[in-house]
């Protein structure tokens, strides 16, 4: 099902598809843009831009030495931390003039098979920064539940995030005030994020 | 003649659960609210969704990423370029590619037309809430116009897609431009028709001022953007403050409301239907004839790793986080709704107003139920 | 020529009047009209044939009173505003000044209790069920159900969802579908009016009619003309 992919630069090979039309062949030729490398050899990079690198070194003097590792793409870096100093990083990174993430933009969990990741995206509007932190959690097959802080106290738009990652990972937030099923009908079992969720045994009523 | 209520105490009441329920005229889709009522003061506010929560995530994971585009048209159903838009720029961060110019000047083109039907569909139905029936005629009218172009363009008048990754489907008609210049005069005074009807009607305004406020910092920390934030003054835009695309080359103004409430959040949409237009004449201006999608392969493979970006839509700031393992279907898809993240502020605003309000103030929220529940 | 008429002393009944273009050979097949006789409604504002009786005087309908309330029925159908999803868009749309629906008598009403058509638009999730089913037990009868786009008929784009009911024929059933995603408001037109011509048809033949699909071989006389239609505009229209 796959196509041949094009060498266009190649004069060894003039494999042409035969459209967009060449010079050689008399139709009009629109400037092509410089060709990218192949995607598949090369491997994965995630690099920082120079705003993301002033972010970054922000970021690694405010969480300092609770981070277990760090990286980013583009302008946005993220660091990974452990469970317990979760809530600690969060309000450090909301009140440390640095940072000064003041809104919660995103937070949801990844399922990687043998783990789950947690990822809070938060973005700070007076200076203009966004930051990840990742969080693992040792939670694998079907039915076990991790249990990490809430992070309602600082931003109130945990509050729903926090209720969808439950309905759809399984993951506890302790300190939620109301962690009734949000999208999900009350009496839905099992977490239909999880990738043990199967997804070809759906039933049709 | 006493009886035995005459105690001489108050009676004792108790709050009123009145259920504005899934199927509801004014709830602008399947939203339900559940409302404590004391008399016709609303003292709490509890929001129920789902009612609309198809599992698209779970879906994408299943999907190759073409297909995936046409789900994401169906999030954010009054605006879907710009949802396209922001999973197309996420994959294309992830296998770092940049589309040709062409392509992104027809993107915003294109985006900046949706924004402007969107907003329209927002003023017509609010009015619609409101008790008003007739803008909602001219709006729609106006909407005809745009979804006819968008027809020619890509085939459909909704679910388009037509922004892929690398570029776009396919080249614009001849007449596009011609046509789209036309368009703009008469949107410019579709949208003047409606801003003279309802702007500074009396009914309206005292239907929409001074309800529904809200302060920056907890609107902020509700996690409100787009038109609801800049109503309270912050200027959080994204074609600003991370400018993606061309919207560096445009020049345009964004609105800023003062007092937070629905009467800001209306009159900034009908600002920014007019700042659109601007931008699409600029736009139109600076398009250049050249290439529509770079040399790639067919079926996207991204690298491992992950990405997010995020574009501004009319409701406010869609994100896409897109983790890929190599193979042509995403690992995994999270979009960050902005009307799931207006819908929090919804309780703050309502509470201690009319139950007439909550109606006002989720219509000038104008949350779209496709993209809250996904 | 009266029958008071000095001319005509006797009182003779008076000759039939014949309109110049009425064959009478073609008993009620007008010689203008195609041969689109067996329709309900006939061309212009005439009667059509199968409404005549057979040899009778010219000018007069007979029918059933079930007839006669089918057609009050058909042509004031009350929507129930139930727009779930971007169905819901064109639905609105179809409203609107451009393509019109009051022009068919059809006006949206927000009440089940005082609606006639359900018109479900939108993709039905398993937490909607419930209310959905509440609310066509709320309609008072007789009432009909339209499956609006894909997601209504089977499912739809979300095919193989957990949340999602594969088409609302599995809560309520549906007298038409009209496929698309979304349906273009012409497509919804044309589906409220097969409604309408199942409503009569229904009321002359009885309630259990032959369940009418887009594709099959012997289209009901109704769809015997209208199979190209069908075919053009790509708005099939098939009842249960």
């Amino acid at each position: 099902m796959e196509q041949q992919p094009p060498q266009p630069n190649d004069s060894a090979q003039e494999k042409t598809l035969g459209f967009p039309p060449t010079p050689e062949a008399g139709g009009k030729v629109p400037p092509r843009p410089a060709r990218r490398p192949p995607h598949e050899e090369e491997a994965p990079t995630e690099v920082l831009n120079e705003r993301g690198q002033a972010t970054a070194a922000a970021l690694g003097r405010v969480v300092g030495s609770r981070a277990s590792s760090s990286g980013g793409r583009d302008d946005i870096p993220w660091v990974l931390v452990m469970p317990d100093h979760l809530f600690e990083v969060l309000s450090l990174m909301k009140e440390h003039p640095e940072t000064k993430m003041d809104m919660l933009h995103l937070l949801f969990a990844v399922d990687y098979l043998d783990h789950l990741q947690l990822i809070y995206i938060l973005a700070s509007l007076s200076l203009n920064q966004k930051a990840m932190v990742k969080v693992d959690l040792p939670v694998a097959g079907d039915d076990a539940q991790a249990t990490v802080d809430s992070a309602v106290a600082l931003w109130e738009a945990a509050g729903w995030y926090e209720r969808e990652t439950h309905d759809l990972f399984g993951v506890r937030f302790e300190g939620n005030p109301d962690m009734s099923p949000l999208l999900l009908y009350e009496g839905f079992e099992g977490f239909p994020g999880r990738k043990s969720f199967p997804f070809n045994e759906y039933t049709e009523y | 003649m006493a009886t035995e209520y005459d105690t001489g105490q108050t009676p004792e009441t108790v709050d009123m659960m009145l259920n504005m329920g899934p199927q509801h005229p004014a709830t602008h889709g399947v939203f339900r609210m559940v409302l404590a009522v004391d008399g016709e003061r609303v003292v709490d506010l509890v929001p129920h969704i789902g009612y609309l929560h198809r599992g698209s995530e779970k879906l994408m994971e299943n999907e190759t990423y073409a297909q995936v585009i046409t789900l994401f048209d169906r999030l954010d159903y009054v605006s879907n370029f710009n949802n396209e838009l922001a999973f197309v720029r996420a994959v294309e961060k992830l296998m770092d590619l940049e589309p040709p110019e062409r392509a992104m000047y027809i993107r915003v083109i294109l985006c900046e037309l949706n924004r402007v039907a969107s907003h329209l569909l927002f003023a017509g139905t609010y009015a619609l809430d409101i008790g008003a029936m007739t803008p909602v005629m001219y709006t729609f009218r106006e909407r005809e116009r745009i979804q006819n172009l968008f027809e020619s363009v890509s085939g459909a008048r909704m679910m388009h897609n037509y922004i892929r990754i690398g570029g776009i489907k396919e080249e614009l008609p001849d007449d596009f431009v011609h046509r789209t210049r036309k368009l703009i005069d008469e949107l410019r005074r579709g949208v003047e028709e409606t801003d003279k009807l309802l702007t500074f009607n009396e009914v309206f305004l005292a239907r929409t001022r001074g309800v529904g406020m809200i302060d920056a910092a907890t609107a902020i920390s509700c996690g409100l953007t787009g038109p609801g934030l800049r109503a309270s003054g912050s200027t959080y835009d994204v074609r600003k403050d991370d400018p993606y695309e061309i919207y560096d080359r445009l020049d345009y103004d964004v609105p800023i409301g003062e007092y937070g409430d629905s009467w800001d959040r209306y009159w900034l949409r009908i600002q920014e239907c007019y700042q659109s237009l601007r931008m699409i004449d600029q736009c139109l201006d600076q398009l250049e004839p050249g290439p529509i999608m770079p040399q790639m392969r067919r079926i996207a493979r991204p690298p491992k790793g992950e990405a997010y970006a995020h574009c501004e839509n009319p409701r406010g700031d869609i994100g896409v986080f897109v983790v890929s393992d190599g193979t042509n279907k995403p690992y995994r898809v999270k979009v960050r709704p902005p009307s799931f993240c207006n819908l929090v502020a919804l309780r703050q605003m309502v509470q201690g107003s009319y139950i007439a309000d909550a109606v006002v103030v989720l219509g000038s929220l104008d949350i779209v139920l496709g993209e809250v529940d996904r | 020529m009266a029958l008071n008429d000095p001319s005509n002393p006797q009182g003779q009944p008076l000759p039939l009047f014949v309109p110049s273009k009425w064959d009478r050979e073609k008993q009620g097949h007008f010689v203008d009209s195609p041969e689109h006789g067996e329709s309900s409604t006939g061309r212009g504002n005439r009667p059509a044939a199968n409404m005549l009786p057979q040899g009778g005087l010219p000018g007069v309908i007979t029918g059933k009173l079930e007839q006669f309330a089918a057609l009050g029925r058909a042509n004031s159908l009350w929507t129930l505003t139930f727009g779930l999803a971007c169905c819901a868009i064109e639905m609105i749309s179809a409203h609107m000044a451009h393509h019109d629906f009051d022009r068919f008598g059809i006006v949206t009403w927000p009440s089940p209790r005082q609606s006639d058509v359900m018109i479900v638009a939108g993709t039905v999730v398993k937490k909607m069920a419930a209310p959905i089913k509440l609310l066509y037990e709320q309609m008072p009868d007789p009432k009909w159900v339209i499956a609006m786009g894909s997601c209504a008929t089977n499912g739809g784009p979300y095919y193989r969802s957990y949340s999602v009911v594969m088409g609302v024929d599995h809560i309520v059933p549906v007298d038409v579908y009209i496929p698309g995603c979304p349906p273009r408001p012409e497509a919804l037109m044309d589906g409220i009016m097969k409604l309408q011509e199942k409503i009569k048809r229904d009321a002359k033949e009885g309630p259990s009619a032959q369940p009418i699909v887009a594709s099959s071989e012997e289209p009901t006389p109704n769809e015997a003309t209208e199979t190209e239609e069908q075919e053009t505009h790509g708005a099939a229209a098939s009842s249960t």
